[in-house]
């Protein structure tokens, strides 16, 4: 039986310790556990916080999208072809914070705003969205706009605007009343203004002093309330929790607290998962999917929708409605289905336009997210398999191990020709391929991971022969060695880092940067939270949301960079 | 072996699984066998007739004619000095329409049987060119045909009756069918049960069925192996019998079957009394061969030429201008009359004799067919599970 740890806040009180709690506490991590409850339970305590920089986050699309939604309603049209985000640390979420805004973007920007402002201000809808009438639709009137202003500019900018910024975007409106001709075309001039503005597209977050730790800073009220509810629910504070944020609730805990569990307990929340893992396994390289139609005819756009769909749905229902243990994502032997999937899948869909749920495989010998189409199909070339990029994306995603791209002067000519008939399976091409020292060592590293993966062709359809030969899917994972995909899946299951990585990924995806050294302590902290939680994702989440870490902002020059964290460096399994 | 789900085939499991393939000689299923089920979707679809009659000889008289070309073999249907194309033309479509037209005023495309037999409706005259399809009855008659790929006994006298028909040369308009079946207006389904080898089985269960959801095609419009297809949920579209398997060729007891057509909107029926499957299977679960059987001649001059009962969509009796519409006009393109077809069709029949008249009432009729692995489910794919949220309810 699992010893019951409590998670509690370092700040919140340390109970004495007794002796049953002494031997619990050594059963679990040392770093992470230091105390107890006054029952005996042994206490996982939060490590002071270290604290990052504050941030300029751009928004993602969906972020962007559910923004709109969130605000004006889900029948508000976003057009607009975004700009691809910025990967960096394994993470979209973490390049939102470092790469600029193009002219194109700019451009993008502009002409989803004019959607928006048609949409909701256009003759037929106006009454709905502006609080107020003008006194004549051909004159600017100053109470009716700064009503509109005033009930839209906080969900916009996610705080109160300044008077500074009220009377520019009045002034603003009266100007576009003026020169368009009407009350309504100047509020859209003003509100396109503030969408194409930093503080509607930019995450700028914002510290102030803490006063618990006089040597740290703390982000503001507002900058908490966007924090924890893009975290959260991918999208922008509501009125709520900008109302706690305004009365000062969210620095008291139990306050936080109500708001987390609030957000947690959203049918939003599903956009924050849906967020992460889209994120976590590079669903947006689908922009760029392309498949040889000849080798793989059933792949088609719908089909590549649905990919990502399947896991995604997979990984909700799992982890949200069935409150699934993480791990088991690898080993799952269910999933949802629509008609196209399942021709790839070659299992049967009764249910004609719907999703089903089903079997992954008549046989049980497909388990877990990454013998999905959406894996298979991504990590792989336009004709064909590949067990390096499947072996590497696997090192990559999911158990957070970097491996270094291949030299410039590489000779691919044997690995690159699959119908070689005196190597008939992509064992026998790698094999050939990896007598050059200078690939070896990585291969060596990825292909037996992705050799595990060779009965399923480029596009994730089973097969048992590659040119008549049958092919052979064993091999092992950091010592754990297995015959088939189905041992792949147990193994990766239960590989350490597979838990690992996750909390690490999630932490970057809340705070929006890589973690640092100093913080190795924290990650020690949540990777032993999540254990105990028996590794439910939303309970992590909610750990996250909660400690002090999550809020905490160092001083400008204090800020750690460039130390990379942590568990990748102290586990001496990270193949680069 | 016999399986015991003989009531109704598709109401048990729900999830009727078809597959193809079956274990190889004592070894395991083949992939496209599951659980001894194995579904096919009928992938390609013609009627198997013969070579192009220029090349074959089958039409020394020549060719069919339409009303309008018949008319201008007439003296009056002679083209007039300084006559314009257009005037021409619109002559000859009058003339079309009143010979198209019965004393009593009826259109002969809707009343066939006003007219009479008409002499520019050429049929195959003699028996000795080769032609596609398999012995139906086990006789050699003399208006059998040889077999194209050898064999003697080939009933075929769909092919007497349209070989001279320039629609039905291969390169005619008139059995390019597979494209309408590729469109999803209509498809066939093929069951085995109880499938043990691919390869040699004694007895099989197949299930005929009319395929109630559209073939799934690829971005270049080739079908795709392993997609799901409901069953036509109406009993008239289900038709189960028996065979077996000997040397990787399928053969099945003869039973009266029933699928859909499609043509301008109209639905029809495509009836087959005493159909038959005679089909190679291969190891990847590709299916070929014929589906051969006889058709009432009443319900293909229907089909093919007068859809005198095409249904709306609702299922009621689609407009008269429609039906007549679309019969006298494919007549004109086609090239043939109405009376014609019917009257041919009435003379060349071999199946199916009338019991009072010894009339028969039928056309033997070949099918040549492919066909893929696909599964087949019953409830015109309503799924047993709880309702899951549709793509736009998942969408946010």
């Amino acid at each position: 039986m699992r010893a019951h740890a409590k998670l509690v806040n370092v700040h919140r009180g340390l109970p004495a310790p007794s002796a049953l709690c002494a031997l619990a506490l050594f059963a679990l991590l040392a770093a992470a556990v230091t105390g107890c409850t006054d029952r005996g339970e042994p206490v996982l305590r939060e490590p002071d916080p270290v604290g990052g920089p504050t941030l300029l986050r751009r928004l993602t699309q969906s972020q962007y999208r559910a923004t709109v939604a969130d605000i004006f309603g889900t029948d508000v049209p976003v057009v607009a072809r975004f700009e691809r985000g910025l990967r960096s640390h394994g993470l979209i979420a973490v390049g939102t914070g470092e790469a600029g805004i193009s002219a194109f973007s700019i451009e993008q920007y502009d002409a989803a705003a004019q959607g928006v402002a048609d949409a909701i201000l256009g003759e037929e809808q106006r009454a709905e969205f502006v609080p107020c009438q003008p006194r004549s639709t051909t004159a600017f009137d100053t109470e009716c706009a700064g009503a509109f202003m005033g009930q839209y500019g906080p969900l916009l900018f996610r705080r109160p605007l300044t008077n500074e910024q009220t009377q520019r975007y009045l002034e603003a409106a009266r100007l576009g009343t003026e020169k368009l001709g009407g009350f309504y075309e100047g509020l859209k001039y003003a509100l396109v203004g503030m969408m194409t503005s930093p503080q509607f597209l930019l995450r700028i977050e914002r510290a102030q002093p803490d006063p618990q730790r006089p040597e740290l800073l703390q982000l503001d009220p507002y900058s908490k309330a966007a924090r924890l509810s893009y975290f959260l629910t991918d999208s922008t504070p509501d009125r709520e929790l900008l109302r706690a944020a305004g009365a000062g609730e969210l620095d008291s805990a139990d306050s936080l607290a109500r708001q987390v569990d609030r957000l947690l307990a959203s049918p939003r929340f599903e956009g924050a998962l849906r967020a992460f893992f889209g994120d976590m396994l590079e669903f947006d390289l689908f922009d760029d999917l392309a498949k040889d139609s000849e080798i793989y005819p059933a792949f088609n756009s719908d089909v590549a929708a649905d990919a990502k769909e399947q896991t995604l749905r997979d990984i909700v229902h799992h982890l949200v409605e069935q409150n699934g243990d993480y791990r088991d994502l690898f080993t799952l032997d269910q999933t949802f289905m629509t008609r196209p999937l399942g021709i790839i899948y070659r299992q049967p869909v009764p249910a004609r336009h719907d999703w089903e749920r089903v079997q992954l495989s008549h046989d049980g010998s497909r388990l877990g997210i990454q013998s999905h189409v959406s894996f298979l199909a991504l990590h792989a070339h336009p004709g064909r398999s590949s067990p390096t990029l499947r072996g590497k994306a696997i090192r990559n995603v999911f158990l957070c191990q970097e491996v270094p791209d291949p030299p410039a002067n590489v000779d691919f000519s044997v690995v690159q020709d699959p119908s070689n008939t005196y190597m008939p399976t992509a064992r026998d091409r790698l094999g050939a391929h990896n007598t050059e020292p200078a690939c070896s060592g990585c291969h060596k590293v990825m292909d037996p991971v992705g050799l595990a993966l060779e009965n399923y062709d480029g596009l994730g359809h089973f097969r048992a022969r590659e040119n008549d030969a049958v092919i052979d899917s064993s091999g092992f994972l950091d010592g754990t060695a297995y015959e088939d995909a189905a041992g792949l899946a147990a193994a990766l299951r239960n590989h350490p880092e597979t838990s690992r990585c996750v909390v690490e990924k999630i932490y970057r995806f809340a705070v929006g940067r890589d973690t640092v050294w100093d913080e190795r302590a924290y990650m020690d902290y949540l990777i032993a939270a999540f254990a105990e939680s028996g590794y439910r994702v939303p309970e992590l989440m909610r750990a996250i949301a909660l400690s002090d870490n999550f809020m905490a902002i160092s001083p400008p020059d204090q800020t750690p960079v460039g130390q990379g964290l942590a568990h990748n460096q102290s586990d001496g399994r990270n193949p680069s | 072996m016999r399986n015991a789900r003989e009531k109704n085939p598709l109401a048990g499991g729900l999830l009727a699984i078809l597959l193809l393939g079956a274990a190889g000689p004592g070894g395991a299923e083949a992939p496209f066998v599951r659980n001894g089920e194995a579904g096919f979707v009928v992938s390609f679809i013609e009627y198997g007739l013969s070579g192009d009659a220029q090349e074959t000889g089958a039409c020394p008289a020549g060719m069919t004619r339409n009303l309008p070309e018949i008319y201008a073999m007439t003296p009056q249907g002679k083209r007039r000095e300084g006559e314009s194309d257009e005037a021409y033309m619109d002559r000859l479509r009058e003339a079309a329409g009143r010979l198209g037209t019965s004393p009593d005023g009826r259109d002969l495309c809707m009343h066939p049987e006003a007219g009479e037999p008409d002499p520019w409706f050429r049929t195959v005259e003699g028996s000795d060119m080769p032609v596609y399809g398999i012995d139906l009855d086990g006789e050699v008659s003399d208006n059998d045909f040889p077999g194209m790929s050898g064999g003697t006994g080939i009933d075929n006298q769909w092919y007497r009756v349209v070989g001279c028909s320039r629609s039905y040369q291969p390169a005619g308009q008139s059995n390019g069918f597979n494209i309408a079946m590729l469109t999803g207006s209509w498809g066939i389904l093929v069951r085995l049960r109880g499938v043990d080898d691919i390869r040699n089985d004694d007895h099989v269960e197949v299930g005929l069925y009319a395929n109630a959801d559209p073939i799934s095609l690829s971005p270049a419009r080739k079908p795709l192996g392993y997609a799901t297809y409901a069953a036509e949920p109406d009993p008239r579209f289900h038709a189960t019998t028996t065979g077996r398997i000997e040397e990787g060729v399928l053969t099945t007891v003869p039973v009266d079957a029933m699928f859909r057509n499609e043509v301008n909107s109209m639905y029809l029926d495509r009836p087959l009394r005493d159909a038959r499957l005679h089909m190679t299977l291969s190891e990847n679960g590709l299916m070929e061969g014929y589906l051969a059987g006889y058709t009432p001649v009443e319900d293909m001059y229907n089909m093919q030429y007068g859809y005198r009962n095409g249904m709306t969509h609702a299922g009621e009796l689609a407009p008269l201008g429609l039906r007549s519409g679309s019969a006298n006009g494919a007549a004109f393109v086609l090239g043939h009359t109405c009376h014609g077809a019917y009257h041919a069709l009435q003379q060349h029949a071999d199946g199916h004799p009338d019991p009072d008249s010894g009339k028969y009432t039928a056309i033997s009729t070949q099918y040549h067919i492919r066909a893929i692995p696909a599964f087949i489910v019953a409830g015109a794919g309503i799924s047993p599970n709880p309702a899951q949220p549709t793509r736009e309810e998942a969408g946010r």
